[in-house]
């Protein structure tokens, strides 16, 4: 899996080339890990994904993934990453937006038919919205699903649980109740991250470095 | 009860196998020869003919699937006990659920199972079928499928080898005797 | 004559069904036996993986991959372990490479005997079933013997392997690897040039080389439409650029190409294992790296050094922390391209786990696949994708 310098420094070559033919689409193109990331401006992600996909440098023919990670802290707090697959000169390369819950990402379905079922999926677990998707509705989650569970604030149990009613002689969803709580313990213990944390009971020092502030 | 035969401490009024079952069989045996028939209590003989042929729903939901699939295979061969898949609710007996339940999947597993005629029985097969298992605190796992169908019996494991889950038929076949179906 | 009023008929196939490979629901319109449209329902087996992963450790979340698909479990792991790899910086010594790439291709050989066979029942043959559960034993087996479990292994570790091969263990693969060709050289004689299998194969779910591109294939879904990709050649990971293969691919793409392909695929790994069994009788060493952040101690080691001590306590409750970062890692799984995109935080747990499975861009295609074929060739169809739902739905 390892690249070898050559290969390294096409990635980097094609890093340049892209932010060279599309100056106002690509805000910045890295290389981390040995592997190609450009990140775009929203709007001209079907523009993007084209160019790679015709221009002979590029030959980008197949998407093989499209995803989103939630980072909530931040105001556009979903990345969506598009990752593309160069059979031709056996390259990989990642393409980033960022957007928030309400602005739409528009669709690619038209420049890879691949993307109808993941913009599906991260539409269900992200509730990023996609503008012009033939057929966007929920793919993997339960009929009447509410919620987008792989958000950083969905709880990890959900808020519904099933069981079937003697009575009703139906399934009845009631709020979930769980005979033990899912344990999580905070290993991130102090004592490895003595450069930013003060030790327990070691609060002396803590004055001290308030005190030099 | 009809059986007078065999150990009374028996529930099941089970002779095991040896020279005492031997002497029975053969004494069954000549009467059918003299005489043409044998008498038995229709609870046993009810019994004898359901615990011979458990016909299973094929019901592979996940990972359990293949090892369900192994014990069917010629290694283990659940034919030679009588239980032969059957791809469809109204010709079988039992259902095993084998594999994780998830909430999408649950109402079409308790229609199966509604479908079924009685008498029914349910094997939960795996550790996410018994209660949830690995996938237990999902938002969209069932946790257990005993919240959806009665169950009878329940093969741990993750998954269970084929071996669990012949065991797990025995027990079934045990359970089966040892109810009365006239008399319940 | 009136004018008669025609409406197409739409059938629900599944989600109980013996021919949809697990829990598919498939919602056909039909006209007539004509399939119209074909959409499927999938989801049917959404576990919430992704979201389990992200609230373990990066060594309680192995066993996951484990469970999504598990005809293979091995290969799903293998791209994960080396994703993490990738993400700390370690390096594999070389017998666990070797270990690794061997046992890729025994369960690369037990997903395809899962497969393939179940492929020609549902098409209508039902005797090389029973024979390739036998051999599919005998990988069982062999998982057993080096880890204890049949199916779900977990023996891939970040790191390496688990545990070495036990004694005896390479002999035993050699003498099966010897007998093995003459299973798939009976199976073939069951059902490639069978008259009824072609017939129901050939020609059906044609995939051109421009549509296996548009929808993503891979693996030898995309080999049977006619390209030389495979990920062990152009990407190779591990001990692949060392072994000695071939590719086989398909020229028309349709359903009876890919059971070729996966045939010639089964004697093409069993070259790979001879291969690595010969290497492993001459290498010796440790099967994984001695880095003791990312791998635990020996028991033996542990009971005589305090620090050992600490290192396998910390490993098993905290587990180790990832630098932060991202990846995404792909293989060559036995069904496709298997892909996870990694990212890390600096925590001890994965900020984000997402797993780009074959099945997935499989069965999406579904739809262009069986638009204008007759309902009895949709198990057909289904069946040569290879499309198993723990992976699918994850």
């Amino acid at each position: 899996m390892k690249l070898t310098e050559d290969q390294v420094q096409a990635l980097r070559d094609l890093g340049d080339h892209v932010a060279a033919i599309m100056p106002h689409d690509v805000i910045k193109t890295e290389l981390a890990k040995q592997e190609l990331i450009v990140t775009v401006q929203r709007g001209s992600i079907v523009k993007v994904l084209t160019t790679l996909r015709d221009d002979v440098n590029c030959k980008f023919s197949q998407l093989v993934e499209l995803t989103a990670v939630d980072y909530p802290e931040r105001e556009q707090r979903f990345d969506v990453v598009y990752c593309l697959l160069s059979m031709k000169h056996n390259q990989r390369v990642r393409v980033k937006l960022a957007t928030d819950e309400a602005t739409p990402v528009p669709t690619v379905t038209g420049v890879f038919s691949t993307a109808g079922w993941f913009e599906r999926e991260v539409w269900d677990m992200y509730g990023v919205f996609f503008a012009d998707h033939p057929d966007l509705r929920r793919i993997l989650t339960d009929y009447g699903f509410e919620g987008h569970p792989l958000r950083k604030d969905f709880p990890l149990t959900g808020y519904v649980e099933m069981r079937y009613d003697e009575d009703q002689k139906r399934i009845v969803y009631e709020p979930v109740k769980l005979a033990q709580d899912f344990r999580s313990f905070d290993f991130l213990s102090p004592w490895e991250a003595m450069t930013s944390r003060w030790l327990p009971g070691d609060e002396k020092a803590a004055q001290q470095a308030e005190g030099k502030k | 009860m009809g059986v007078t035969s065999g150990n009374p401490h028996n529930p099941m009024n089970l002779i095991p196998p040896g020279t005492d079952q031997d002497l029975i069989l053969k004494g069954v045996d000549e009467t059918l020869k003299e005489k043409g028939f044998v008498l038995s209590s229709v609870d046993a003989l009810v019994n004898w003919a359901r615990t011979g042929s458990l016909w299973p729903m094929t019901f592979g939901l996940a990972c359990c699937a293949v090892e369900m699939i192994h014990a069917y295979m010629p290694r283990y061969d659940l034919d030679r006990m009588g239980v032969v898949p059957r791809p469809s609710p109204r010709q079988s007996d039992v259902m095993i659920v084998a594999g994780t339940v998830t909430n999408k999947m649950a109402p079409a597993v308790r229609k199966v199972y509604d479908q079924m005629a009685e008498p029914r029985w349910v094997i939960s097969m795996g550790s996410c079928a018994n209660g949830g298992g690995y996938y237990h605190y999902s938002y969209s796992v069932l946790r257990g499928c005993d919240r959806i169908v009665p169950v009878d019996v329940y093969v741990p494991g993750c998954p269970p080898t084929a071996e669990a889950l012949v065991y797990g038929i025995m027990q079934l076949q045990k359970k089966i005797r040892r109810t009365g179906t006239l008399r319940r | 004559m009136s004018e008669q009023q025609i409406k197409n008929l739409n059938i629900n196939f599944g989600p109980q069904h013996p021919a949809a490979h697990g829990v598919l629901r498939l919602v056909l319109e039909l006209d007539g036996e004509i399939v119209d449209r074909a959409d499927p329902h999938i989801g049917l087996l959404h576990r919430g993986t992704e979201k389990l992963i992200e609230h373990k450790t990066y060594m309680q979340a192995t066993p996951y991959f484990d469970r999504l698909d598990y005809c293979s479990p091995l290969n799903m792991e293998h791209s994960y372990v080396l994703a993490v790899e990738k993400l700390l910086g370690i390096e594999v010594p070389e017998r666990g490479k070797l270990i690794r790439t061997l046992f890729a291709e025994i369960v690369r050989i037990a997903n395809h005997l899962l497969n393939v066979p179940s492929y020609a029942m549902d098409v209508g043959a039902m005797t090389p079933m029973l024979w390739a559960f036998e051999e599919r034993e005998i990988i069982f087996e062999f998982c057993e013997a080096v880890c204890g479990a049949r199916m779900h292994m977990n023996y891939f570790r970040p790191g390496g392997v688990a545990q070495d091969l036990p004694d005896g263990l390479i002999e035993r693969m050699r003498e099966w690897a010897k007998k093995f060709p003459n299973y798939v050289r009976d199976m073939e004689t069951m059902i490639t040039r069978n008259r009824i299998f072609m017939q129901r194969t050939v020609g059906i779910g044609v995939v051109t080389p421009e549509q296996a591109l548009d929808w993503a294939f891979s693996g030898p879904n995309l080999r049977a439409s006619g390209f030389a990709w495979d990920l062990r050649k152009s990407q190779p990971y591990d001990s692949y650029e060392e072994m000695d293969f071939d590719v086989p691919i398909g020229k028309t793409g349709d359903c009876y190409d890919r059971y070729l392909v996966r045939v010639e695929e089964m004697h093409q790994s069993l070259r790979i294992i001879h291969q690595c069994l010969d290497r492993l009788e001459k290498v010796k060493g440790p099967v994984k790296t001695d880095d003791r952040k990312a791998t635990p101690p020996s028991r033996h080691e542990m009971k005589r050094s305090m620090e050992a001590l600490i290192h396998h306590f910390k490993l098993f409750t905290e587990g180790f922390h990832v630098p932060a970062g991202e990846t995404y890692v792909a293989t060559e799984a036995p069904k496709g391209e298997f892909g996870v995109y990694l990212v890390s935080d600096g925590t001890n747990k994965p900020y984000k786990c997402k797993i780009r499975s074959p099945g997935y861009v499989h069965l999406q295609a579904m739809d262009m696949m069986s638009k204008g074929h007759m309902l009895a060739d949709i198990p057909a169809i289904i069946g040569s994708i290879d499309v198993v739902f723990g992976e699918i739905d994850r």
